[in-house]
C-alpha cells in the first residue's frame, strides 16, 4: 500500500491543456500531445524549458508518440524522469499516477502526462490481427472474439443474469451523461437521448447498442503535476493529488480473463479502490463528483460497486434513482459527457474534468465540489487518482 | 480476388510448444486442460506456472467435455471479414463440468435458443489439414 506520507497532498495538477476533439483531427499524434501539452504549460504559468518529466502511456498500437519525441519537440533540457504505463483504458489515470511518484521522490519538478491518439480517423486495432493468432488470443480470436465491445458484452450479459440487471439500465448511464455533454461546449455529442433511443441504435454487440459504447475520437490531453509547494505560486489555484493508485487483483489476463476467472466481477477497481482510498485518508463518502472510466456503460456500474458507492448488484437501482445525474443526484458522474458523449481519449479527459470540478470551472459545476475521484478501466489493469481543492 | 481471398480465412491459433498438447488432442477428438502437479488445480488456458500454488510441474488431462453455458454473445459488422460474412457472430464462454471456462462457438444451436446454463457437450470442427476448433454442442 502506497506510504501517505509521501503522496497524500504533497504533489499538485498545476495546468491542463486538450486540443479539440473530433473525428479526424487532421495532425499526428506528436502534434497534437504538443499541443495539449503547450496549453497545460500555459495554464499553470509555467514554459517547456522547467519541464524535466514526462510520462505517457505504454500499449504498442495505441500511441505512436515517445518520450523522446516528445522532449526533443518541446525543447526539454534534460528529461529527468520517463516511464509510461500499459494496458490501453487501465491507464487513464496511470501517467498522472507515475508523474506524481516522480515529483513526490524528487526524480523530476515539473512533470507532463500526456495522452495522444487519433482514434477517430486511426482505424480499429483488431483490424489489424493476421492469418495466424499468437498467444492467449490463439483461445479466443479464431472463435471470432476479436474486438473490445464483444468481450465487454459477454460480462455484462452475466452481470444482467446474475444481478437482474436490464438494457434499459445500462442506456440510462448514457442518457445521463448526454446530458452531461449537453451544456459542454467541447463535448462530441451534445443532442439529448433518451431510453429509447439508446434500446432503438443499432446492435453492435448483443447486448450492448451503439450508444451505450463511446465515441472514436481524435485527441490529445496533458496535465502538469508540480510540488504542492510550487503550485500554490503558479497562475491557477492548486488541485492537490490526494491519492494514487494501480490495481491488478489476482490471475489477470486483460478484458477476457475476467471470464477465465472464478469470480468475473472480482475486477481490479475493487483492489483500486482500497489502495487508493487509503492512501488518501478518505473513502467513497468523502467524493462529491466521480469520473469513471466508461468505454462502455455498463463499466459505470461495475465502479460504482467496485469504489464502494453502492452493494454489489446496485448500482442499476443507484442509476435508476438519479444520483449520478447533475444536478440533483448525490454523486454526479462523468459531469463532462465522458467517453460516451464528450470524446475518448482513452479516459484521460476524465482526469481534466476532475480539475474542472475542482476549480469551479465545469460546465456541470457540483456545488461546492472538494474531493473527486477519477477512475480508469474496469475490466483491465487499472488506476485511480483521489483529487482535491 | 486473390487478396479478398486471403483476406476472408479465418485466423488460426499460432501453435507453439506450450499450446500444442492442447490443439493435438482437439485433433483426435480430446479436450484437454492442464493439471498442477503440485496441487491439482486445473487451468485453462495454459501457464507456464500454477497460478495457485507457483508449481511448474503441470500435465495435460483429458477432461469429460461436459460443460454450461456461462454467457454469450452475437456482433454484426464491423467484424473481421471471415466473421463479418457469416454475421451475426456469435460467441460463447462455457464453463466446464471440472471448472474452467474457455471461449467457443455453439454448433448447431440457433442464437436465439442460447440460454444461460443450457448444457452442452464438447465437439471438434476441423478446420483446414492441420487445425481443430474446439466447439460445444447440445448435451
Amino acid at each position: 500500500m502506497t506510504d501517505a506520507s509521501m503522496v497524500r497532498d504533497r504533489t499538485a495538477i498545476a495546468g491542463i491543456g486538450t486540443t479539440e476533439y473530433v473525428r479526424n483531427i487532421g495532425r499526428s499524434e506528436l502534434e497534437t500531445a504538443l499541443d495539449a501539452i503547450g496549453l497545460a504549460l500555459d495554464d499553470a504559468g509555467l514554459t517547456a524549458r522547467e519541464v524535466d518529466g514526462i510520462f505517457k502511456i505504454d500499449t504498442p498500437g495505441e500511441e505512436s508518440n515517445s518520450e523522446l519525441e516528445i522532449a526533443r519537440n518541446l525543447g526539454v533540457a534534460n528529461l529527468r524522469a520517463w516511464g509510461g504505463a500499459g494496458y490501453g483504458g487501465g491507464a487513464a489515470c496511470a501517467p498522472v499516477v507515475l508523474a506524481t511518484m516522480a515529483v513526490a521522490t524528487g526524480m523530476a519538478s515539473v512533470a507532463v502526462a500526456v495522452r495522444a491518439r487519433n482514434r477517430g480517423s486511426g482505424g480499429r486495432p483488431w483490424a489489424r490481427t493476421g492469418a495466424r493468432v499468437p498467444g492467449l488470443a490463439a483461445f479466443e480470436i479464431p472463435y471470432g472474439l476479436v474486438s473490445p465491445v464483444q468481450q465487454l458484452a459477454i460480462l455484462a450479459r452475466r452481470y444482467m443474469h446474475e444481478f437482474g440487471a436490464t438494457s434499459e439500465d445500462f442506456a440510462r448511464v448514457s442518457v445521463v451523461q448526454r446530458a452531461h455533454a449537453g451544456r459542454n461546449p467541447r463535448a462530441c455529442f451534445r443532442d439529448p437521448i433518451t431510453v429509447d433511443d439508446v434500446l432503438n441504435s443499432r446492435m453492435i454487440a448483443d447486448p450492448l447498442h451503439l450508444l451505450d459504447c463511446s465515441l472514436e475520437t481524435d485527441g490529445a490531453c496533458a496535465v502538469i503535476v508540480t510540488s504542492a509547494e510550487r503550485a500554490r505560486d503558479l497562475r491557477r489555484p492548486p488541485v492537490y493529488i490526494s491519492g494514487i493508485a494501480q490495481g491488478m487483483g489476482p490471475r489477470h489476463y486483460m478484458m477476457n480473463g475476467l471470464g477465465y476467472r472464478e469470480d468475473p466481477f472480482d475486477m481490479p477497481p475493487l483492489y483500486a479502490a482500497r489502495d487508493v482510498y487509503a492512501a488518501a485518508g478518505m473513502g467513497p463518502q468523502d467524493i462529491d463528483v466521480a469520473l469513471l472510466y466508461d468505454v462502455f456503460s455498463p463499466m459505470v456500474l461495475w465502479q460504482l460497486e467496485a469504489y464502494g458507492f453502492c452493494r454489489r448488484g446496485e448500482a442499476a437501482g443507484f442509476v435508476r434513482d438519479g444520483r449520478i445525474a447533475w444536478p440533483g443526484g448525490d454523486l454526479p458522474v462523468n459531469t463532462h459527457g465522458g467517453s460516451i458523449s464528450e470524446a475518448y481519449v482513452h479516459g484521460f479527459n476524465h482526469v481534466l474534468e476532475g480539475v474542472r470540478q475542482l476549480r469551479g470551472e465545469s460546465t456541470c459545476q457540483v456545488e461546492g465540489a472538494d474531493v473527486a475521484l477519477v477512475a480508469a478501466a474496469a475490466v483491465v489493469p487499472t488506476s485511480a487518482l483521489i483529487l482535491r481543492r | 480476388m486473390t487478396q479478398q481471398a486471403m483476406t476472408s480465412q479465418r485466423p488460426m491459433p499460432e501453435i507453439t510448444p506450450m499450446t500444442e498438447p492442447f490443439w493435438s488432442a482437439a485433433r483426435r477428438r480430446e479436450l484437454v486442460v492442464q493439471r498442477c502437479d503440485g496441487c491439482g488445480t486445473l487451468r485453462f488456458p495454459p501457464e507456464v506456472a500454477c497460478y495457485a500454488c507457483g508449481s511448474r510441474r503441470a500435465a495435460w488431462t483429458p477432461v469429460s467435455g461436459r460443460a454450461t453455458l456461462y454467457s454469450w454473445t452475437a456482433a454484426p459488422p464491423p467484424l473481421l471479414p471471415y466473421f463479418a460474412d457469416r454475421a451475426p457472430w456469435p460467441v460463447a464462454l462455457v464453463q466446464l463440468a471440472e471448472g474452467p471456462r474457455m471461449f467457443t462457438n455453439l454448433a448447431g444451436i440457433a442464437v436465439e435458443e442460447y440460454a444461460i446454463g443450457m448444457e452442452l457437450q464438447a465437439g471438434f470442427e476441423d478446420i483446414d489439414g492441420e487445425t481443430t476448433l474446439v466447439v460445444f454442442r447440445r448435451a
